[in-house]
């Protein structure tokens, strides 16, 4: 939900306006004066503003340049009576402001309100964002932004599929923000949603279709009109769900619950599973009819450690909103991007935010340099990657048994040297694991292969 | 050259009656698809008369203007 700042000096209007603002879902502040609105700015934090040329203590602009001594970043609308002024206040717009002329109208507001920002963040951060929220500059990031940028210019649904914290929702904002729809994106988490209620969510509800349904409600299909629907854990919805949502996808009607006319929607569907293709075939979670409806053009979310280009410019960014947030000035140690680089994040991007955080709240307040000297895994990741990961490939590289065999006459260090790179292979490079298996710690194990890389590096590599 | 701003003032004056006039009904639009929104229309609708009688007797003063 916006929060929006109204700020005009005719009471009747900013009584109406702000009522048609509710309306559209914002949470609605209003301000006779400069002074007024200077104090609110003080107080709350604001995702708009609707500002009046003319108020009784000064000009908006008088306002305009307030906010921007405070580098806020909220987005300004100027609203004027006069026509006349149009062309003025058009010379004024950028990224940052546009303008309306009274009598505003719902649709009007609704538009400026939807003004996306994709551009804007590159004012007040200098981390370069594809569609306004993807950051990487990584070959697997390049080849995921070519296929949004190809398949946001059609109307076709999208299915993602990735790791669990690998950014599903920020790629499918991103196929939103790409696309040239004019309504909103609405997201529901359908492995969250009570089964009985899934069709009232889904689909809406009349008023008295069931105990508790004291009023209409509208759908998220409807919610979505001309915009995108986020399905998100689509695999988790209940079989036995599954064909009313086929049967909307199909015929791109729904009916509420307790309804008995159809209503047309039109919105892209984009949903995401964390189960790959295989998991979703053989443990029958989706329907093979509503696969080939959701997953037109299937994406797939690179994990993390396969990007590891993207880790060190990830790791600043998120530096840079913690510094943001509290501001401070705290700055990634190289030690701290080396021991970031090398770990293996199977718990991905959320992980990696999650270990940033760590070290922020850890960091010496004394000091600008923020160090990572251990990286906590997620007990969750951890146990993912042993139940994944280790067995299949224990077999052929346990710890206790390495494939190659030991020579007489090779020195203790070169079978040490030996059974870490085989640890390691046997579980994908993750540090973390591989020194719990060793039996040493993680730290350890860095100063081992610091030592190897600094002796050998030709056969390291 | 003294009656101009006269006449731009009134313009200014009755732009705002008519202003509310146009997002009340607007208001009326949206609340009408809201069940229980019955008081708040009939408020609206009264509205929309006060505003319609101050813009008619601006309108009037402008007459007398030329």
């Amino acid at each position: 939900m916006k929060t929006v700042l109204l700020v005009d000096d005719d009471h009747e209007f900013t009584t109406i306006a702000a009522r048609i603002i509710e309306f559209i879902g914002c949470d609605v502040y209003t301000a006779g004066s400069i002074g007024e609105a200077k104090q609110w700015l003080a107080d709350m934090r604001f995702d708009h503003l609707f500002l009046d040329f003319m108020l009784p203590d000064g000009s908006g602009l008088h306002l305009i340049d307030h906010i921007r001594s405070l580098k806020l970043t909220a987005q300004i609308t100027l609203i004027t009576g006069h026509p006349s002024v149009k062309a003025a206040l058009a010379s004024m717009c950028d990224e940052q402001i546009n303008y309306l002329t009274k009598p505003i109208e719902a649709d009007d507001v609704k538009r400026v309100l939807n003004t996306k920002t994709a551009t804007h963040h590159a004012q007040s951060d200098p981390f370069e964002r594809h569609f306004g929220c993807l950051i990487g500059h990584s070959p697997a990031m390049k080849k995921l932004v070519t296929m949004i940028e190809r398949v946001a210019k059609t109307n076709a649904n999208v299915l993602l599929m990735g790791e669990s914290g690998s950014g599903k929702e920020v790629v499918a904002q991103a196929i939103h923000n790409a696309s040239q729809c004019s309504g909103e994106q609405v997201s529901v988490n359908c492995g969250a949603i009570a089964k009985d209620l899934i069709g009232s969510e889904l689909f809406g509800h009349e008023k008295g279709a069931f105990t508790g349904a004291i009023n209409q409600k509208k759908g998220v299909f409807e919610l979505a009109q001309n915009g995108t629907l986020f399905l998100d854990e689509v695999t988790e919805m209940p079989i036995e769900m599954q064909p009313n949502l086929l049967r909307a996808l199909e015929t791109q009607t729904i009916t509420r619950v307790g309804g008995a006319k159809p209503i047309e929607v039109n919105c892209r569907v984009v949903s995401a599973t964390n189960r790959t293709l295989a998991e979703i075939a053989q443990k029958n979670v989706l329907r093979e009819d509503i696969y080939f409806r959701l997953a037109v053009f299937p994406i797939e979310i690179p994990p993390l450690r396969a990007r590891p280009q993207d880790i060190p410019l990830l790791s600043e960014f998120f530096v840079h909103q913690l510094n943001d947030e509290y501001k401070t000035q705290y700055q990634l140690t190289e030690q701290a991007h080396t021991v970031l680089s090398a770990h293996s994040w199977p718990g991905n991007i959320r992980e990696l935010k999650h270990c940033i955080h760590r070290a922020f709240i850890m960091a010496d307040p004394d000091t600008t340099t923020l160090t990572i000297d251990e990286i906590v895994s997620s007990p969750f990741a951890s146990a993912q990657a042993s139940d994944n990961q280790v067995p299949p490939r224990a077999p052929a590289t346990s710890a206790t048994t390495p494939s190659a065999p030991v020579k007489v006459g090779e020195t203790i260090e070169e079978v040490e040297r030996k059974l870490i790179y085989q640890t390691l292979e046997s579980v994908d490079g993750n540090k973390t694991l591989a020194a719990k298996m060793l039996g040493i710690s993680t730290k350890t194990l860095y100063n081992r292969l610091n030592a190897y890389e600094q002796s050998t590096p030709e056969e390291t590599k | 050259m003294t009656d101009k701003p006269d006449i731009a003032t009134l313009i200014h004056d009755a732009r705002k009656p008519l202003n509310h006039i146009s997002m009340h009904a607007e208001l009326i639009k949206i609340l009408s698809q809201k069940p229980g929104s019955e008081a708040e229309i009939q408020q609206s609708a009264e509205d929309i008369i006060k505003a319609s009688k101050a813009c008619s007797e601006l309108l009037q003063t402008l007459m007398t203007q030329d």
